[in-house]
């Protein structure tokens, strides 16, 4: 019998050699197994029970059992007005916030991205609102807001202009809204940029130079397609953060004037929390929650595509 | 040693808690404000009177609702007590959970709350209101009361305003002559709870009502209402710009810093208009019930209610605890911590009444005895969501108030399924 049989043998019979055996064969699951249950009892264990509980009618009655009802809460989705209002909202609030931020997060990034390197203050003054808690933002808009006693209205007074109801005119109550969030994420995207300008290679920038391309030039074949996937990872970020947008419309204007800012947040909080009907909570959650998987899968792969 | 010194203090801290669940500590789910104020310092009272641990767990107004609700629907007994907004006890009560009181009265030797209570105070805390079994105790006495500069509404020539004409008289002038910085009235906007609390007492004024008296049908879109609703578009033209998003703090501090001559509002605030910290009108604005439209005003009736969650595991803690804090003494320590009362006696009070901060007493016990409580539906919040709406887009001016009229009665028929 050779050495190494003997070996073998030896180990298998040792007390216990069986089971080393498997754990070391299974090591990887095994170093897996508390994520996998932590995720599982944070995150899948959550979306399963919305899943049942968007197919359930829940009285809040804690007497009376959960009945089964289908799709009903998604047909509802079909002819709920305050449902729509409350999409059309956030859809008209996420394009016109996350467009704005990104431009004018891309043109500070491109204005200051020479001299910013060496003002280190000038990049932590930026990135104060959005260190900002949401809550504090808001309150801090509501204050400027205020159309009798606020900062803005007494700037217009001044100026002899006239006085506006911001928050609550129908007319600018949105614009309010997206002018608060405008300034307090615009940094984010800035940031992202800088990160992503201060990593491309100088090389084909000094080759279009002696080819006499031009600024605009360079930045449209070069820069743009080199900032591609910081770009489609900042628009993700953001799209995902503004459809979930709640704390600024619940403090500034709780879903009105005439339902000009009720977004789909809000309408869950009300639907779940107000009117006691946690099922159709659950099934809106799970239309916003499609809505994100799809978009995110399609920024992802624009994402692959530019790298 | 380090071992032995974390088990020591562990069971030390078991010892300590299971000693503090054997005195039957009470928990109590209170708002944010002098209500819940005024309630935590007297669980802090209670605390130290009784030996026992008394905690109020403070939340903002509407995240009381939700706690409780959310408390009531999974029984996890998290709250012994809840303080609440009157108009939610059909919710909380026809849910189970609340608990019905009668027994622990019974227990006790009395037959209910006694007769010192204002009636319009008691009936709110019986489910069906007024005449099913109590659910709870009142607290604090809250109805809407008309507030107003007495100095500029005689300016505008108005002594003392009895008529929503007289209110609208005045504000028109004052406004017109407050170029754009001072205006004659100023109201609740906001959509939701803010603009249908401060339309009620209006619609009520004309005759008008969200639902026949046997509440079988929804009756928002009458002729009455359609009065109720053009004087409170008027009053609209005469208030500030951005009135559409006021609740009581854009309410209260237009008044308080004298830039609106008059509003509705809650009894509460009187306590801040009265301090010179806060308000450039002390001494100087005017108490008095909501004005008459077509039949006697009346006022919203918002009382602060104490009620035992079904769930609790401490009941009769929590019933000796609000038998001991709606006492006539423990009322009245109350109303000096800015709350108003529930009991005639404190309303009466000779040591209350002479005091300067307390002369809206015999106005505001009028206005509760006047008062009218929001329509008592389960399904209230959603009642209240659905006409706050239509309200909010016709202060705004998005459409018409006769559409706001037709889409409200449409959507509480939808709610109700009343016709």
């Amino acid at each position: 019998m050779l050495k190494s049989e003997k070996e073998t043998l030896a180990a298998q019979l040792r007390p216990g050699g069986g089971l080393e055996r498997w754990a070391e064969r299974h090591l990887r699951f095994l170093m897996l197994a508390p994520t996998v249950l932590i995720l599982l009892g944070l995150t899948i264990f959550p979306s399963l029970y919305m899943f049942y509980a968007a197919v359930h009618k829940i009285s809040p009655n804690p007497d009376l059992p959960w009945e089964f009802v289908g799709a009903d809460n998604f047909a509802r989705l079909l002819s709920d007005a305050q449902f729509h209002v409350a999409l059309w909202n956030t859809t008209v609030f996420t394009v016109v916030a996350v467009t704005t931020e990104f431009l004018l997060g891309l043109g500070l990034a491109l204005l200051l991205d020479k001299f910013i390197r060496r003002l280190t203050f000038l990049k932590t003054v930026l990135m104060v609102p959005m260190m900002l808690p949401p809550v504090a933002v808001a309150i801090t808009w509501k204050l400027i807001y205020e159309p009798q006693f606020g900062v803005l209205n007494e700037i217009m007074y001044r100026l002899g202009l006239p006085l506006q109801a911001w928050a609550g005119d129908v007319n600018l109550a949105m614009f309010s809204i997206i002018v608060a969030d405008v300034w307090q994420w615009t940094p984010f995207i800035f940031l992202l940029m800088l990160a992503g300008l201060a990593s491309l290679p100088v090389e084909p920038y000094e080759a279009a130079a002696l080819d006499g391309a031009s600024s605009w030039r360079q930045f449209w074949d070069l820069t743009l397609p080199f900032l591609k996937p910081v770009i489609a990872i900042a628009l993700l970020l953001r799209v995902m953060d503004a459809l979930r947008l709640f704390d600024l419309v619940f403090i500034l204007t709780g879903g009105g004037p005439a339902d000009r800012t009720k977004v789909l947040s809000l309408y869950i909080y009300q639907v779940a929390y107000r009117f006691a009907d946690p099922g159709y909570a659950a099934a809106i959650s799970l239309f916003v929650l499609f809505v994100t998987i799809v978009l995110s899968t399609w920024f992802m792969k624009r994402m692959r595509l530019a790298e | 040693m380090v071992r032995k010194l974390f088990l020591t203090l562990a069971a030390a801290a078991s010892a300590i808690a299971i000693a503090g669940a054997a005195w039957g500590d009470i928990t109590i789910l209170v708002p944010s404000g002098s209500e819940g104020d005024g309630l935590r310092a007297a669980a802090a009272d209670y605390s130290k009177m009784k030996g026992a641990k008394v905690e109020a767990v403070q939340a903002p107004y509407a995240n009381v609702f939700e706690q409780g609700a959310n408390a009531g629907a999974t029984k996890s007994g998290v709250f012994d007590i809840i303080l609440m907004d009157d108009p939610w006890i059909p919710f909380f009560a026809e849910n189970g959970h609340l608990e019905d009181l009668t027994v622990f009265f019974k227990n006790a030797g009395m037959e209910g709350p006694d007769s010192d209570f204002l009636s319009k105070s008691l009936a709110v805390c019986r489910n069906p209101y007024n005449t099913g079994p109590y659910v709870c105790l009142p607290y604090v006495g809250n109805a809407q009361m008309f507030f107003y500069d007495a100095a500029k509404y005689k300016e505008a020539g108005v002594e003392a305003p009895k008529t929503w004409d007289d209110v609208l008289n005045a504000s028109r002038k004052l406004t017109e002559g407050g170029g754009g910085r001072y205006f004659g009235y100023v109201f609740r906007g906001g959509q939701g709870n803010p603009v249908v609390a401060d339309f009620m007492p209006i619609f009520w004024s004309y005759g008008a009502d969200l639902f026949n008296a046997d509440r079988t049908k929804v009756t928002i879109d009458t002729s009455e209402g359609a009065t109720a609703m053009k004087t409170f578009m008027a009053l609209r033209d005469v208030s500030p710009k951005g009135v559409e998003s006021y609740n009581a703090n854009e309410v209260g501090t237009a008044l308080a810093a004298g830039a609106a001559a008059s509003s509705i509002n809650w009894p509460n605030w009187v306590a801040t208009f009265e301090d010179p910290s806060q308000s450039k009108m002390v001494g100087k604005i005017s108490y008095s019930p909501i004005p008459a439209g077509t039949k006697p005003g009346s006022s919203e009736i918002g009382h602060w209610t104490m009620g035992i969650m079904a769930a609790s595991k401490n009941k009769q803690e929590a019933f000796d605890f609000m038998v001991w804090a709606t006492s006539p003494e423990q009322i009245k320590i109350s109303a000096t911590r800015g709350n108003p009362p529930v009991r005639a006696s404190v309303f009466t009070d000779p040591e209350l009444t002479s005091q300067e901060q307390f002369r809206h007493y015999p106005v505001l016990m009028e206005a509760i005895q006047a008062s009218t409580p929001r329509p008592r539906h389960p399904k209230w919040p959603e009642i209240e969501n659905a006409f706050g709406i239509e309200l909010s887009k016709a202060v705004a001016g998005t459409i018409t108030p006769e559409e706001a009229l037709k889409n409200a009665q449409a959507a509480v028929e939808q709610i109700t399924g009343l016709k």
